[in-house]
């Protein structure tokens, strides 16, 4: 029930027009049986006296216009009511599905990093889809059909009181038993639908992630087997579909059995009574004519019972997005930080536990303002983890860490990440022109700049785009070659002019000659800049100011170039490896010049 | 065409077409006996629920009169046993119905999702991925209902028309005739309605494409925007979709229920006018059980014309979305198994470019006139300048593009002439972008050879130096990972997707800057155990560590659509051109 309270808290603002079109369908429900009177009393006032002898006089065709018109005027009435009331419904709806949208997009967009790690993609895309829609579906239509119909039983029970109300008792004796079968039937229909709308998840993951991984399903020409397990899923959901209709096909017939039993009541009961002389054939008529508005009502129960049953098992979904709070938000007393942040970087004893496993341990760590820092490790040490904390897409489980002496949770976000440039070593570009791409953090960003930025991350060879900068480039930047996706990355962490750089293996897939020119361009940028450097290679850790060696998850060297290629150790080895190559390398040109 | 982007409408230029829905009827027509019984079912359920008027009427008549409570008794049963199989009949039919529609679906997504399986690179590159699984998934879902119980109950509807009309003109054919001139009315209306009907659900499709397309990347790029701290500007553009959406719905539904409200004034018209035309022209002539009967008639003429109109809504909602799922699997597959090609023998691994010339929108060549030819078990580098076509031409060899002139050949066999998958599986492609699928470690690396043992899976490991870290994971090789989350480090994807390539154990080993976030250190070890892998295949390396280009047979250096220079690394050296100067580029100071 909690899911109602919901919506309702969400129809803030509608609340007032929902009402209307309620109120709407409650009069018109009420009315629904306007047309069949005025007709039959065209009928009792007009015809009956012709057809028995009377004269076709002005009365007559004065009283027979009349009736015309009123019953094309109350039509036109009843019909415009009724469309302004479905308009209403769908406004509402509408509104209330923007609103419900634009809220839950931000909410996904200020969540951690580990909520993307536990959700799939395809699962969200459940919930903003067709769960959202089964909730718009509710608004617009089940709760006015469930109003209508309640009405309308309402209305005609009404009518039959005033007729004959032990007539009336008789017939409503079976109603309990249908509300009992309902009820029976809602309960265990809700955890076919929870299961059903599961199955449309999973359908949607496997293929979402089939889209996605496209190119390694042709590399490994496994297009026969996805099409296996996007069969298992198919199959599951088309299962749990049948699983659930069928259920309702075997309760319908009870139902609607029961329901329309209420027409061999009114024969057995009505008949009796006539013959007793209790009731006058009149009052039998209209109580045989007006069954179906009481029996519709009752079956279609039912029916809109299972689509709430539907709507509680989607909308229960949604709300665990609406109310999922990412762990990592403003602080409540934010320090504000004057002026530009001058990229002072300091750890102080950081330890990072993630997933009970041990990420980073006893971190300390000082960068001066202006520094290049280097971070070198083998595969897996802790490198991304650490650079991850300093823009707080992880929290630091103990220690401290300071950006100017502020610690990084007391910085509002916004202003802290937006000191910070990073290029991520997995790429990701948006389905945008190349311009769009770079200018993502500062859509202001000048036609010159954009080229500037460009420049300096050497993305030349969008010049041999056809469309130039206004290329558009594919999702996640298919399309592209590892290095072009690497240095249009650069060149969008570049174009924030951020105070601290940070560049995780942003040159790994670039050609040597492209790197150096890189790395040169980074020494003369034309702003103060701290610039964290995750690196494989020597020929660019030998340029930092300091060099992090890590392995599992701890720094185990800090220096120099020069201090760390005297030390025995990770660093060293991998110089005499590097440089090694380059000595043999150097010989081989030497021989060949 | 141009590339998609999430804010661009996919149009659609065909015509609103009856064509699809009989194309639709391919799938229906799988299940023609289900249907014609449905309909024989309903057809049932209709006679046995007009019995209750009848017996009514002779309880009133006879039983009543007579006050014979065993006639009335034995009346109540005859009714109760009519009601009942009316209701049998009809739960038959929903069950037939039920099934059929959700085989219908089932049908429609097997296709849809067998069909993508075949399309190109192109096909994915060129637009959202969020576009593409709306089709797949909410689409599909939306036309289950018109293709099963729309369409009988649109046949039901129509016999439901005739038959009262028939019973009407049986009375009386002049009243009927002023009921009926409502229907050419209707009509006019219902045709001015349409195209922009049409058109609105058309656009509602697409605003809901293009929001979903946005949707989908912003949730796969948050960590990107997060730290641009992009999230205001994202909730604008994604409240610009968010609001056209809701903008064309209503548009639809404005157009949409002027039907019913059309239907529903209309028929009051045309029973006004047939009660006035009665009283006028008629006059005393008219009995009143004529005129009762033929207005109760009026009546019921103009309910399943609403039901049909309604009906009619739902099909051009309906056909919107199947537009698009025909579009889809109308899309040609650009590279296919020709009609009679073979299955490519086990290959040796010898690579033939005849006069190769290559473009990807037809504008500019990447590669003209190449020629190259490569021995089995000879491993190539190629290097050169980003954009100069090295991914290229390892595309070609696996075939992922069609050449656009001359011939690729593998052993001597055209591979355009062979099946894509007797190629493909001969051959172990490792991309520049090293895709995690949502599973443990085991299946992803098991993903290169679905019968691989767990011993061989781990032997794969172990030489791509990959067990290491693997087994110090809490589940080890059953350690859940997906594609975003996980802790799997750049480099440690990359070695999993190298040792799924390895487990393969192709001919043709194509590694496409397989290592490059991969540290020195370890891939100082990987080049150990890669070597004695290499032997005996025929390998292509993009790579820019020279170290990993330098031990292979000939290095090929991609310039100016072509190999500009071919040798060994000596060779080449000695030739002192542009792969020299790549060289000693790198020992600058």
């Amino acid at each position: 029930m909690f899911q109602l309270k919901w919506v309702w808290q969400n129809m803030e603002g509608l609340k007032g027009r929902y009402i209307f079109a309620l109120c709407c369908t409650i009069v018109l429900s009420a009315c629904d049986l306007m047309n069949s009177i005025i007709t039959s009393f065209i009928m009792d006032t007009v015809f009956s006296p012709i057809e028995q002898g009377a004269a076709i006089n002005e009365a007559l065709i004065r009283q027979l216009v009349f009736l015309v018109v009123t019953l094309v005027l109350f039509t036109l009435f009843r019909t415009s009511t009724n469309y302004v009331a479905i308009m209403t419904y769908e406004h509402c709806s509408q509104q209330l599905i923007y609103k419900l949208r634009k809220k839950l997009y931000a909410n996904m967009q200020n969540q951690d990093q580990s909520f993307f790690s536990k959700n799939r993609t395809g699962d969200l895309m459940t919930r903003l889809t067709g769960d959202l829609d089964l909730i718009r579906y509710a608004v617009a239509f089940v709760f006015r059909m469930l109003l209508s119909s309640t009405i309308l039983f309402l209305t005609t029970i009404i009518v039959f009181m005033t007729r004959d109300w032990i007539f009336t008792l008789c017939l409503l004796a079976i109603t309990p038993l249908i509300f009992l079968v309902t009820i029976r039937y809602s309960k265990r229909v809700g955890p076919l639908y929870v299961d059903l709308r599961e199955r449309l998840s999973q359908l949607n993951i496997r293929a979402q992630e089939n889209i996605s991984g496209n190119r390694v399903v042709k590399a490994f020409a496994r297009e026969d087997y996805e099409k296996e397990r996007f069969d298992e899923r198919n199959k599951d959901f088309r299962e749990a579909n049948l699983k659930a209709s069928l259920l309702w096909l075997r309760f319908w017939p009870l139902l609607s059995g029961l329901s329309q039993s209420l027409s061999v009541a009114v024969l057995l009961v009505g008949g009796c009574f006539l013959i007793m002389g209790r009731i006058s054939i009149g009052t039998f008529t209209l109580f045989n004519s007006l069954t179906w508005t009481l029996a519709n009502p009752m079956q279609n129960l039912g029916m809109f019972l299972n689509d709430l049953q539907r709507f509680f098992a989607s909308s229960s979904k949604v709300i665990e997005l609406y109310y999922n709070q990412p762990r990592i938000v403003d602080p409540a007393l934010p320090k504000h930080h004057a002026g530009r942040v001058e990229g002072s970087i300091v750890f102080r004893d950081v330890n990072l536990r993630l997933n009970q496993a041990d990420v980073l341990q006893d971190i300390s760590l000082e960068i001066h303002p202006g520094e290049t820092v280097a971070i070198m490790g083998s595969t897996g040490s802790g490198k991304t983890s650490l650079i991850n904390l300093i823009p707080r897409f992880h929290d630091i489980t103990s220690g401290e860490l300071t950006i100017d002496g502020i610690p990084v949770n007391k910085y509002p976000l916004h202003d802290l990440r937006s000191a910070i440039g990073i290029a991520t070593q997995d790429v990701f570009l948006f389905s945008d022109t190349v311009d769009g791409n770079i200018a993502y953090g500062d859509s202001s960003l000048s036609e010159e700049d954009v080229a500037k930025y460009a420049r300096i991350a050497d993305v030349d060879f969008i010049q041999n785009l056809p469309d130039g900068f206004d290329t558009i480039i594919g999702e996640r930047g298919t399309g592209l070659s590892g290095g072009q996706k690497q240095r249009i990355a650069l060149a969008r962490a570049l174009a924030v002019r951020p105070s601290i750089l940070i560049l995780d293996d942003t040159t790994s897939a670039v050609d040597l000659e492209t790197e150096k020119y890189i790395q040169n361009e980074l020494d003369h940028l034309d702003f103060p800049c701290t610039k964290i450097i995750v690196a494989q290679r020597i020929s660019t850790t030998k340029r930092a100011d300091k060099v992090v060696i890590m392995d599992q998850g701890r720094i185990i060297q800090t220096g120099t170039h020069k201090e760390l290629c005297q030390q025995e150790g990770y660093y060293r080895d991998v110089y005499l490896l590097q440089n090694g190559l380059e000595e043999e390398a150097r010989k081989e040109v030497a021989q060949n010049g | 065409m141009a590339r998609n982007r999430f804010d661009v409408d996919e149009n659609l230029d065909t015509p609103f077409n009856i064509k699809h829905l009989l194309r639709a009827g391919h799938y229906i027509g799988m299940h023609k006996k289900k249907m014609l019984l449905s309909l024989f079912l309903s057809a049932m359920s209709a006679v046995c629920a007009l019995f209750g008027p009848m017996l009514i009427q002779q309880a009133l008549n006879v039983a009543v009169p007579a006050k014979d409570y065993g006639l009335l008794i034995f009346l109540g049963v005859l009714m109760a046993l009519s009601i009942g199989l009316s209701i049998w009949f009809s739960v038959l039919r929903s069950r037939f119905m039920t099934i059929v529609g959700q085989e219908i679906i089932y049908d429609i997504r097997k296709d849809l999702f067998a069909h993508l399986q075949r399309l190109s690179f192109q096909y994915y590159d060129d637009r959202p991925h969020g576009k593409i699984l709306t089709r797949v998934i909410n689409y599909v879902n939306s036309v289950s209902d018109i293709l099963s119980n729309g369409i009988i109950n649109f046949v039901l509807e129509v016999f439901n028309v005739i038959i009262i009309a028939i019973f009407m003109f049986s009375c009386d054919y002049r009243l009927s005739l002023v009921v009926l001139a409502g229907v050419p009315l209707f009509l006019i209306i219902a045709l001015i309605i349409k195209p922009a009907q049409r058109k609105a659900w058309q656009l509602n499709s697409n605003k809901n494409s293009n929001l979903n397309a946005y949707l989908h990347e912003s949730l796969d790029g948050a960590k990107i925007t997060q730290a641009f701290t992009r999230e205001e500007e994202n909730a604008e553009i994604f409240d610009r979709l968010n609001r056209n959406c809701v903008k064309t719905w209503m548009k639809a539904q404005y157009t949409s229920n002027l039907v019913w409200y059309s239907v529903d004034n209309i028929s009051t018209w045309v029973v006004s006018a047939m009660y006035l035309v009665g009283l006028f022209i008629l006059g005393p002539t008219l009995k009143i059980g004529t005129l009762i009967a033929v207005s109760s008639y009026a009546w019921r003429f103009w309910q399943p014309i609403l039901s049909l109109s309604n009906l009619y809504n739902s099909f051009i909602n309906g056909i919107a979305y199947l537009e698009r799922i025909f579009e889809t699997l109308d899309e040609p597959v650009t590279v296919d198994d020709l009609p009679d090609a073979a299955e490519l023998p086990a290959i040796e691994g010898g690579v033939t470019f005849d006069d190769v010339t290559f473009t990807y929108d037809g504008s500019k060549n990447i590669l003209e006139h190449m020629n190259i030819d490569i021995r089995p078990g000879e491993s190539i580098a190629l290097v050169g300048p980003t954009g100069a076509g090295k991914t290229t031409v390892v595309n070609l060899i696996s075939r992922f593009y069609n050449v656009t002139d001359g011939k690729v050949l593998v052993d001597g066999h055209d591979i355009s002439k062979v099946t894509l998958h007797s190629l493909r599986s001969q051959m172990g492609i490792m991309l520049q972008d090293s895709f995690i699928f949502s599973g443990t470690i085991l299946d992803n690396i098991r993903y290169g050879r679905l019968d691989a043992t767990e011993d061989e899976v781990i032997a794969a490991a172990k030489t791509v130096r990959a067990h290491e870290f693997i087994s110090q994971m809490e589940d080890g090789y059953y350690t859940q990972v997906n594609e975003r989350g996980s802790r799997l480090s750049q480099g440690q994807k990359q070695l999993i997707a190298f040792a799924r390539t390895l487990l393969s154990d192709p001919r043709i080993l194509v590694l496409d800057e397989a290592t490059s976030s991969i540290d020195a250190k370890t891939e100082r070890l990987l080049q150990e155990g890669l070597q004695a892998l290499l032997v005996g295949r025929t390998s292509f390396i993009i790579a820019h560590r020279l170290s990993t280009i330098k031990n292979c047979d000939r290095i090929m250096y991609v310039a100016n659509k072509g190999i500009s220079e071919c040798g060994s690394h000596e060779q080449l050296l000695a030739q002192r051109g542009s792969y020299y100067h790549l060289y000693t580029a790198q020992l600058e100071e």
